[in-house]
């Protein structure tokens, strides 16, 4: 069984690019400044059209099915928000932010099913860290874990972060499998050597620790990561948010900041270099930072289920058991 | 097909066809009883209630969750009666055959 399969290897016409579906988890949306009370707006992520809105009451943010359960309008071509829900422009039957129909404005009896259950399909939404993120699971079940608390995006004692935001067109799984690809950060990123480091997998998150502390990694789910960046004392701070657009293309967003030192101390210039070093926007000898390098992998590259691994190439198989954990029902695919 | 005894909104009597197979609402409709069956069989309308006749009800088998929350629904527009369906919800077969029922009022 663990002889090489030197005809797997060799044809890889029946590789695919990207073999996988949408992960469960929690995925960002948006930022919360970018959707004002009231508005409704056609998004594609997740590999389908949704339809995202915010209610006027209590500003409540709700990301539903695109298509009225009534007789098919599509609700966010007309569709207007109505106090806290989203009104239907067809024959005005409301919806909350949870799915469930509130209103059918000439039935003298709302229909049964109406008061037992969520009649359109909706996301669970969280608004923290000022983002709008949503809760998928291909089987619709509540989400399974919360989002972590993240200290240097609920506290004043730190800078505003600055983010930055890059199309890949591959799946999230194959962006993040560079997490734990440490050789590729000497051969592709030109660090003088492969980095030491050490990978904890437990549930649904990650725990990397690279150059004894240097870099601590830790990921939560396949949507959102925290790497810190520590210096002579100063940690620099780098949020990462990916989104499935679609199953080949992906959203790279993510979140830089770092405490608020006084301008012009040693401090201050370190936490800007450090941020400057994760993005590759770095000066000198450094090594390259992910924009200029990683890209032209991902981008091209197919997914090998059996990849042909050395010693020294990092955890990736077990990367890849972790993450199947998000594809519900495919625990025995060979293909991913 | 099964004969199917009714009596109308106007008291009138008469004796219809149903088609083995079809929901009991489909002949109902199609024989212009006042049965309209506009949710085509998901209890979500109630407007094909229906007094079964007594000595016939217990033969049909209970109510279903939705059945019983629509005739709950519809019980604040007309009456009700331990023998109340949705016609929606009773498939014709021979078993039917000669089942006497009385068209509910319109909500």
């Amino acid at each position: 069984m663990s002889v090489i399969d030197l005809k797997l290897l060799q044809e890889t016409k029946d590789l695919e690019r990207c073999p996988f579906p949408i992960p469960t988890g929690w995925f960002f949306v948006d930022y919360s400044k970018n959707l004002a009370e009231g508005e409704v707006r056609n998004v594609f992520l997740l590999d389908q059209e949704w339809v995202l809105f915010r209610g006027k009451d209590t500003g409540t943010v709700g990301l539903t099915d695109p298509y009225c359960p009534h007789l098919g309008a599509h609700l966010g071509h007309g569709g207007t928000v109505q106090g806290d829900n989203l009104r239907c422009t067809f024959h005005h039957w409301e919806y909350d932010a949870k799915g469930w129909c509130k209103k059918v404005p000439y039935a003298k009896i709302m229909p049964p099913v109406c008061k037992k259950q969520a009649v359109l399909r909706t996301l669970p939404v969280q608004e923290k860290w000022g983002m709008i993120w949503v809760w998928y699971h291909a089987k619709a079940e509540a989400p399974l874990w919360d989002l972590p608390s993240i200290p240097e995006l609920e506290s004043d004692d730190y800078v505003e972060p600055k983010t930055g935001h890059w199309d890949v067109n591959t799946a999230i799984q194959e962006v993040a499998e560079n997490g734990v690809d440490f050789a590729h950060l000497k051969y592709l990123h030109g660090e003088p050597e492969i980095p030491p480091a050490s990978t904890e997998f437990k549930g649904h998150e990650i725990f990397t620790d690279m150059k004894n502390g240097y870099i601590k990694g830790h990921q939560v789910g396949p949507g959102l990561a925290i790497y810190r960046f520590n210096h002579e004392g100063v940690i620099a701070t780098m949020v990462s948010y990916s989104v499935p657009y679609t199953r080949e293309l992906s959203k790279m967003n993510m979140s830089f900041t770092h405490k608020k030192y006084p301008e012009g101390t040693k401090e201050a210039m370190i936490a800007d270099h450090l941020v400057k070093h994760m993005v590759g926007e770095a000066d000198g000898k450094e090594s390259a930072g992910f924009e200029s390098v990683d890209f032209i992998v991902w981008n091209n590259k197919k997914y090998r289920p059996n990849p042909l691994l050395c010693d020294g190439d990092g955890p990736i198989l077990q990367y890849r058991k972790w993450f199947k954990q998000f594809y519900p029902g495919m625990e025995d695919s060979d293909r991913i | 097909m099964a004969k199917i005894h009714i009596v109308e909104r106007d008291g009138s009597e008469r004796e219809i066809d149903a088609p083995s197979g079809e929901q009991l609402m489909e002949a109902l409709r199609d024989e212009s009883t006042g049965v309209e069956g506009t949710c085509g069989g998901s209890c979500s309308c109630g407007t094909c209630h229906v007094y079964i006749d007594p000595a016939w009800a217990a033969k049909l088998g209970p109510r279903d969750e939705d059945e019983q929350m629509m005739l709950d629904a519809l019980g604040e527009f007309v009456e009700i009666r331990e023998s109340s369906r949705l016609s929606c919800q009773i498939c014709v077969s021979d078993e039917i055959e000669g089942l006497k029922l009385e068209i509910a009022p319109e909500a």
